[in-house]
């Protein structure tokens, strides 16, 4: 085996995660929003939507926590800037500018309006990427548990602030958002939050995160700039939650700065840390079970009258820390398990 | 300009809370050479090393890189390092969960001879960006065949035995682009056959790559087969600095690294 051959895989590797598929993936989603409602109860549909959701957001924290090692516990502050940001937008614009919004005639949203749904969702992504580095630049110089804290701290600065800010309705919350969300918009982010944390961590950027999170004093003798590496991972994991946020408004419809408390935060984590620090395939899987495990729990909780998600949630963190501390997947993708053992080419995937 | 040396250190000072680590020294590394820096444990060898690499700020003193002119003292480890002085580290310090190939790669991504691609490139997958990419892994490649590691390349670094770890050590540093190669204690842990194989690619790389190099050495026979020039720091001072059979007879370095009764022994 040459090395021209091990280029050439590499090249017909990334052939098969080209732009051409996650597009046509995309469209898929959007046919099935057409399709499944018919099929599925709406119970289900609400499910899809929250996985979805949750997929964006492990698949962010773990750019983060997995691939560069810094521990955030901040993901549902960045939500929270995403979520409120792109719902104040779109119920302004209803209010102030209902004629780009609203169809005069029967009342309904004009079909042009989820151009400004957009716009806010993107918005609101730049926005929390904004917090990311006024946050990152000056805590990400901690290591670990100070990291830890700080971004904790900083989440609930974000609910505090929002608690108080009258233009987003303070403690009452901000209602009347159009339901603008639906499986096709989530999956739509939901490709490219995967196609683009994977495209990242596979790339010469990828390997700046993770030499990180290997050996921060080897990244930097090796000319790593290893502030600028976190800083961007911390940027770039903010981004998607802040739009993952602007998609969870726009399908619940109200907000309350309860929405985004650190118990969001946490469960993201223990997405990540289920799945495998450093595996996108296995913050997706574990973000769908973990949906669907708390929907199933539902009843359960209904009947005993207690919240018994979070003791189940300890409970599984704990039996996994004993039993694969590093996660169902740990750094490796599902892929990887089919071939047996990590194999990683040039990295070109 | 046409320096001799690769890195000159002036009066280099650097004290931890009452400890004097490394007191006034006085170091000129010529260009192309191979030097050694000796002493007994806790000399302040590593100590050196930190400061000359930017992971300590001397408390005094300055350092000069030479073949840029540019005062390194006071500079991130990075900057360091893409000015072009790379180092290894006494406990092995390689990115474990990588694999070989990805270890070169991370310090070849920071070499000033290939270009950074920014976000965009990077998620379409234009095609310079991957044709970097591959004359990045093809250097890289290039690099382990010279250590004949290029059949592991897709294992993972901490499976490798432990010699082939700190040698592949010494692949990455020059992955990094840098010509001026800091070695602590590049035999440390291996056998005599492993130490004469490594003092050959010593030499191999430093003919190869026209680096210059410096290193940390207990094994005595490595220092004095391969060195042309010797400096031994005791207690942070620079009791001696020569040609390997001045150090050698050196009452002063005997003394340092087998006690004032050993001298005294040897002199009867
Ligand atoms: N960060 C630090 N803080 C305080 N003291 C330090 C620090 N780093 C090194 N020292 C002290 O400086 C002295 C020199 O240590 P150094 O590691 O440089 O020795 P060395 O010559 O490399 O020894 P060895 O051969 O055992 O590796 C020791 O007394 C050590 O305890
Ligand atoms: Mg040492």
């Amino acid at each position: 085996m040459g090395l021209s051959n091990k280029i050439e895989n590499t090249k017909s590797y990334a052939g098969l995660m080209s732009l051409r598929w996650w597009l046509l993936a995309i469209a898929g989603a959007w046919a099935l929003d057409y399709v499944l409602p018919s099929m599925l109860s709406p119970y289900i549909f609400q499910i899809l939507v929250l996985a979805g959701i949750n997929v964006i957001l492990s698949v962010s924290l773990n750019l983060v926590n997995g691939f560069t090692g810094q521990f955030s516990m901040g993901h549902a502050g960045f939500m929270a800037v995403g979520g409120y940001l792109s719902a104040f937008l779109t119920t302004s614009l209803v209010e102030h500018r209902p004629d780009l919004m609203i169809d005069p005639a029967t009342g309904e949203l004009l079909g042009t309006a989820v151009i400004f749904y957009f716009g806010s969702l993107i918005l609101g992504g730049v926005a929390a990427t904004l917090v990311g580095y006024i946050v990152g630049l000056p805590s990400l110089r901690l290591r670990g548990d100070y990291l830890a804290i700080v971004t904790l701290g900083f989440g609930e600065i974000i609910r505090v602030i929002l608690l108080n800010t009258d233009a987003v309705g303070g403690a009452r919350g901000l209602s009347g958002i159009k339901q603008f969300t639906n499986f096709g918009w989530v999956f739509t982010f939901v490709v490219i939050t995967v196609f683009c944390v994977w495209r990242v961590v596979h790339s010469a950027h990828g390997r700046v995160l993770q030499s990180i999170r290997e050996d921060e004093i080897a990244a930097t003798a090796m000319g790593v700039n290893t502030t600028q590496g976190k800083v961007r991972a911390f940027a770039m994991g903010a981004f998607f939650a802040g739009v993952a946020g602007g998609l969870f408004a726009h399908y619940l419809t109200t907000l309350n700065p309860g929405t985004f408390d650190f118990n969001r935060s946490f469960e993201v984590i223990i997405m990540v840390v289920l799945g495998g620090m450093g595996s996108i395939s296995g913050s997706v899987v574990a973000a769908i079970v973990l949906t669907v495990l708390k929907e199933a729990l539902r009843p359960l909780q209904q009947y005993t009258g207690v919240d018994l998600r979070m003791v189940i949630y300890a409970l599984v963190l704990i039996i996994m820390m004993l039993a694969r501390p590093k996660g169902i997947f740990g750094t490796k993708e599902i892929g990887d398990l089919f071939r047996g053992r990590k194999k990683v080419k040039g990295d070109l995937t | 300009m046409n320096p001799s040396f690769a890195l000159k250190a002036e009066n280099l000072t650097i004290m931890f809370g009452g400890l004097k680590a490394v007191s006034e020294l006085n170091l000129e590394i010529p260009l192309g050479g191979i030097f050694g820096l000796i002493g007994p444990n806790g000399a302040g060898k590593t100590t050196v090393f930190n400061m000359l690499t930017g992971v300590y700020k001397p408390t005094s003193g300055s350092i000069t890189h030479g073949p840029t002119g540019h005062r390194i003292d006071g500079k991130k480890p990075f900057e360091i390092t893409r000015t072009g002085v790379a180092r290894t580290f006494q406990n092995i310090r390689l990115f474990k969960d990588l694999t070989v190939l990805q270890n070169l790669l991370v310090a070849m991504d920071q070499n000033p001879a290939f270009k950074k691609y920014n976000l965009l490139p990077t998620l379409i997958h234009s095609r310079s960006m991957l044709d970097n990419e591959a004359a990045k892994q093809d250097a890289a490649i290039e690099i382990l065949k010279i250590f004949k590691l290029e059949h592991r390349s897709d294992e993972l670094s901490a499976s490798l035995p432990y010699g082939d770890q700190r040698r592949l050590e010494i692949a990455r540093a020059i992955a990094t682009g840098a010509r001026t190669l800091l070695l602590d204690e590049p035999a440390a842990g291996m056998n005599a056959q492993e130490t004469t194989k490594l003092m050959d690619t010593i030499r191999d790389i430093r003919k190869k790559f026209n680096a210059t190099i410096l290193l940390i050495e207990h094994d005595m026979k490595l220092v004095m087969g391969i060195c042309e020039r010797i400096a031994v720091l005791d207690y942070g001072v620079k009791i001696a600095e020569g040609v390997p059979s001045e150090i050698q007879k050196n009452p002063r370095v005997i003394e340092a690294y087998l006690g004032k009764a050993a001298t005294n022994d040897h002199a009867k």
